[in-house]
């Protein structure tokens, strides 16, 4: 009955679409099993959580600075004048119910989102998946990550709080400092001197709901739609080739995992959401240019770029009747358009470097990469020694440090801690190469005793994720064969062209 | 490019169903399958809970822990399902060259070439003044995109409101007079009129009760009574220098650290901040009240490319 | 006795029976100190708004809490002169605990400042939080269990209070219930938040010193230190904060900042991002990792 009803819907369909035969290849699609070739997918979960937690929030929040009164549960701010983007957050946060849920799950989708994208990306860079002919899709997903971070700032600057708010002044004084055009475009930005003429939350807001989000589609679809035409990468392994992929079938093994994998995503995400309190606003009060707080830090993805703010000297140049603020202008501006660019452009420069033109569909250890591993090791360890300098002051209270030594400290770690990483990781690699076996499960030794006394030594049955590595790979199968093998050779009967 | 597997043509071959490849990955499939379905139940009612949670209990806490619950437990149920009792493969597919080949390259570029060349050839000047055209269209679609956004600075980053005469008020608009601040007191103030602006915020300190700041030199008078009046506003990157630490004599702003000598005219002593904070010029007026006697010696705040 | 019950003597007599049943509850209420010999038994002098009492639900006010407001000051905030009679027990406390490093006199030596003239408020801040009498000598005092208990402590206030009488921050009294929330929010954000943070968490200042944590800080000793200042923390006199805004502000930190309505969850120390960073990088990403292993093949 269910066949039936199946069969004459796809018969339906595909009489206007044509889609039976691409859907069949598209159903025997191999997915490699390596766990870590869904670490993207928790980015794309997470995503998929803000789009839905973030239809919600974006029917309750207002963005705008004009100023109204608050009255609502929260009793420490009720009678204060706030903007209507601060009353609208806090009502959301109180006065909705589930808006809190939903507002602290798209707040932790968000953060997990770039924390997953970065796991990712390092796998990616690490195995070399991003060498020909996937250069264009490494470049996609690095351009992911940047609108990203800043749909991220975007996102935690709405609520027009004390703490986001002065992440925004940053912000403006960061555009002021560009020579030549930086009064210009802040002003243009911003709507005036600062604070401006209350418009930047209105247009936050639209970047942040519409115009990045709409962008970030369109290169999922691409990172997603290149991923289906070059098919995904691989280890090298037991029956794995530069010409085969090896794994389970989109149907039903993978739908079935992936499909659970968005649940554990959203499920983890809401329970975060619901547990950990994260950005409460009404604590932090609403925003004035002449209020602040300490220990103010912006969220994890931005930490590197505020670390670095932090330990950059008070260079600045003045000369002919002008000013550079290099203070601001070299860790703010250059130094992630330095990185952002030596990541876009990192298979090139590896293809420069190694000459190396052919395709490439299997991965490597990144131990018998020892450059490129220890060039990425260095590059984590600069943005870690930023990351971490942007809590500067909350580690020496916690730490009880003087405040001055630990800014010292990251002074010269910033630029001693990666050159130690490139070498030290370069020689683990060659070390690790040297080794047989290294870092591979090996099968137990079971030692039995014969009942004459000898012993012997056996192997142990595979391991759990050991299994199916012990089969040869076969071709999908058709599961069960509805029409008999000599009629297979009718048209539009099973017969599928590789 | 070499090929060392067989492609594979023609109907594929039938499944045999005790081939290993199609078994369940569980040793105990009934067991891992109950397993699953106790994950789901548990989902199942996680999600009942939710909606009692959200109609009757209506806490964040009861919301999350019921939906996690839902969710988890259907997504284990779900995953348990594709992993322990699907197929277990491993299943191979080919990798075909997707790229054309060297005959379809050539006819794709001779297309182009070819009867582009044709008609570009002989039509230059149509093809230079289409180019010119939709560059032109490209300068000129930018002006609205980015001009229209906000006014051109002028001289709106050198003027704040303090002028010669100016009140100091503090945030709620009441007069400070000389008496209001013990010495080692400190308030933000702002212009009379123009409480909350942001430019024109001040931070006053009393540093004695009679004895003379050190300053810079001619600014000796810029103090008054122990007063000594500074621009809030951090000039590295605008944040409000609200942190006094009274026995040191600095302030230091809360954003990346800076700290600014009090006694010596806020000037920078560490930190990443370029220039001292420009300081006002206050004096006491016939009534006792703290009044500026002029602008600040710079203008306030972050560095920019037209300052001088 | 027929007569108590006559209408022209019912009034006066009731309001007597009124007044001892409060006088006699207003004294039973509170705790007596713990190991003293007094003859009169003290008030106590810090509020009595004890439980946790979360934004948002109705406050059951207490017995002396009643009794103040029955009598309620103008400002909720009045300073008390100490009895004259601690000044002989707090010098022989003084003597024997404080006099090695401040002096007999307390005039101060080259370990220890001069504390004439401080007030007897700034003296019980000091010694009420324990961190009088100095247990190393580092940059900053620390907070730590006070030595003395809250009679001791008075007493030692009053005898330095008695070597220059009228001068200095004096004892508060602070009654935070009734106090406006919102206007304590505004004062403490413009005010204390550069320092102690916009949570009340307590940060790194510079050359070793650090504004403190507030979540163990009494309403009393919030007011002490607003008037006293101590160590880099700037004055705040009446004319820069008023009496009543002092109140507010100690009301806002003991109702709100020590009590935080934390709708959203477990708190995560109130740092901001730098927690939620933590637990978003290896609570979130890091559990998911976890179920990839569990998912994929590890080959």
């Amino acid at each position: 009955m269910i066949d039936e009803t199946i069969d004459g819907t796809l018969r339906w369909v595909d009489d206007r679409l044509g889609v039976a035969k691409g859907g069949r290849t598209f159903l025997d699609k191999i997915f490699p099993d390596h766990w870590s070739f869904m670490l993207g997918e928790i980015a794309l979960y997470s995503f998929v959580v803000l789009l839905a937690t973030g239809v919600f929030l974006s029917l309750y929040y207002i963005p705008s600075a004009h100023e109204v009164v608050y009255h609502g549960t929260y009793r420490p701010l009720d009678g204060q004048r706030v903007s209507e983007a601060y009353a609208s957050s806090v009502g959301l946060s109180f006065d909705v119910r589930s808006g809190l849920l939903m507002r602290q799950a798209h707040h932790w989708a968000a953060d997990i989102f770039l924390g997953s994208i970065a796991v990712h990306m390092a796998r990616v860079f690490f195995t070399g998946a991003f060498r020909k002919p996937r250069e264009f899709n490494w470049i996609v997903g690095v351009t992911m990550l940047i609108l990203g971070i800043v749909n991220g700032f975007l996102g935690y600057s709405l609520p027009d709080d004390l703490v986001s708010g002065t992440g925004i002044r940053i912000a403006y004084s960061i555009i002021e400092s560009i020579p030549l055009v930086g009064s210009y475009l802040a002003f243009f930005v911003f709507g005036g001197n600062y604070p401006g003429s209350g418009v930047i939350l209105a247009r936050f807001f639209i970047i942040h709901v519409l115009i990045v989000p709409l962008i970030l589609l369109g290169l999922l679809g691409a990172h997603l739609g290149l991923l289906v035409k070059q098919k995904h990468t691989q280890f090298p392994g037991k029956g794995k080739t530069e010409h085969n992929v090896v794994g389970s079938p989109m149907f039903p093994t993978f739908m079935a995992k992936t499909t659970g994998f968005l649940f554990i995503v959203t499920g983890v995400i809401f329970l975060l959401g619901g547990f950990a309190q994260i950005n409460p606003i009404w604590q932090f009060g609403q925003y004035e240019p002449y209020q602040i707080s300490y220990a103010v830090q912006p969220d994890w993805y931005m930490g590197w770029l505020d670390g670095a703010l932090r330990i950059m000297p008070s260079w600045e140049w003045v000369g002919w009747g002008h000013t550079i603020p290099l203070e601001v202008f070299l860790p703010a501006v250059i130094f992630p358009g330095l990185i952002f660019n030596i990541l876009l452009v990192w298979p090139f420069i590896e293809t420069r470097h190694t000459k190396d033109l052919a395709y490439h569909n299997l991965l490597d250890r990144p131990r018998d990469r020892p450059k490129r591993t220890a060039a990425g090791a260095a590059m984590l360890m600069l943005l870690g020694m930023t990351f971490f300098a942007s809590s500067t002051d909350v580690m020496a209270n916690f730490f009880q440090l003087p405040l001055k030594s630990v800014l010292w400290f990251f002074r010269f770690a910033v630029v001693l801690a990666p050159i130690i990483t490139y070498f030290l990781t370069y020689k683990i690699c060659l070390e690790m190469r040297a080794a047989e076996g290294i870092g591979k499960r090996k099968r137990a030794l079971i030692v039995e005793r014969s009942t004459t006394g000898e012993y012997v030594t056996v192997e142990s049955e595979p391991r759990p994720g050991d299994g199916s590595e012990e089969l040869e790979a076969i071709p999908v199968p058709t599961f069960i064969d509805l029409v008999p093998p000599e009629l297979a050779t009718g048209e539009g009967v099973r017969r599928v062209m590789r | 490019m070499s090929d060392e597997s067989p492609k594979l043509e023609g109907p594929l071959p039938p499944a045999a169903l005790d081939d290993p490849h199609l078994q369940p990955y569980a040793k105990h499939p009934e067991g891992a399958q109950l397993v699953a379905a106790v994950a789901m139940v548990v989902g199942f009612l996680g999600f009942i809970g939710f909606g009692v949670a959200y109609w009757v209990v209506a806490s964040t806490q009861w919301e999350a822990i019921t939906l996690g619950v839902g969710l988890l437990g259907l997504g284990f149920g779900v995953t348990a399902w594709g992993k322990y009792l699907m197929p277990q493969g491993p299943f191979v597919e080919e990798r075909h060259e997707f790229h054309s080949t060297e005959a379809e390259r050539e006819a794709m570029t001779a297309a182009i070439t070819q009867r582009g060349g044709m008609v570009v050839k002989r039509r230059r000047l149509l093809g230079g003044l289409f180019l010119a055209g939709s560059t032109a269209m490209g300068i000129v679609l930018l002006f609205p995109l980015l001009r229209s956004l906000g006014p051109k600075p002028g001289t709106t980053l050198f003027e704040t409101n303090w002028k010669k005469g100016s009140k100091l008020v503090t945030i709620d608009g009441r007069q400070v007079t000389v008496d209001d601040l013990e010495v080692g007191g400190v308030l933000t103030v702002f212009p009379q009129g123009y409480t909350g602006s942001s430019p024109d915020q001040v931070i006053l300190l009393r540093l004695s009760n009679q004895l003379q700041p050190l300053a810079p030199p001619g600014r000796t008078s810029w103090g008054v009574a122990g007063y000594v009046a500074y621009s809030k506003m951090c000039t590295h990157l605008g944040c409000p220098v609200g942190l006094y630490q009274e026995q040191t004599q600095q302030l230091v702003c809360p954003c990346h650290q800076s700290i600014f000598n009090v006694l010596a005219g806020a000037v920078p002593e560490f930190g990443p901040a370029p220039r001292p904070l420009p300081q006002l010029p206050i004096t006491v007026d016939s009534s006792g009240h703290l009044r500026a006697t002029g602008g600040f010696n710079q203008a306030v705040g972050p560095g920019f490319w037209e300052r001088p | 006795m027929r007569r108590l019950f006559r209408a022209r003597y019912l009034a006066p007599v009731a309001m007597a029976g009124c007044v001892g049943v409060v006088g006699l509850l207003s004294f039973a209420s509170g705790a007596t100190p713990a190991d003293a010999s007094p003859t009169t038994t003290l008030p106590k002098l810090t509020t009595t708004a004890t439980t946790a009492t979360p934004i948002g639900t109705p406050v059951r006010p207490s017995v002396s809490s009643i009794v103040k407001n029955a009598f309620p000051r103008s400002t909720g905030l009045y300073y008390v002169t100490l009895p004259t009679s601690f000044i002989a027990p707090g010098e022989a406390l003084f003597a024997a605990n404080c006099s090695s490093c401040h002096g007999p006199q307390a005039l101060g030596t080259e370990r220890a400042p001069n504390l004439q003239g401080l007030g007897s408020g700034t003296v019980d801040f000091w010694v009420s939080t324990g961190r009088m009498p100095l247990a190393n000598s580092s940059v900053q005092a620390t907070r730590k269990p006070p030595r003395f208990n809250r009679l001791q402590t008075l007493e030692i206030a009053a005898w330095v209070q008695s070597l220059t009488p009228g001068k200095g921050v004096q004892v508060p009294v602070v009654v935070t219930q009734g106090a406006d929330l919102e206007s304590g929010n505004t004062l403490f954000t413009l005010n204390c938040a550069a320092c102690h943070t916009i949570t009340g968490a307590g940060d790194a200042l510079m050359e070793g010193a650090y504004a403190p944590s507030l979540h163990l800080a009494t309403p009393t000793q919030i007011v002490e230190a607003i008037r006293s200042g101590p160590g880099n923390m700037p004055h705040f006199g009446p004319g820069n904060i008023t009496d009543s805004e002092a109140r507010e502000i100690a009301a806002y930190v003991h109702g709100v900042i020590q009590h935080p309505a934390d709708p959203g969850g477990v708190g995560l120390g109130g740092i901001g991002p730098v927690g939620e960073g933590f637990v978003g990088l290896l609570l979130g990403v890091g559990v998911l990792m976890l179920v990839c292993f569990w998912i994929g093949e590890r080959t």
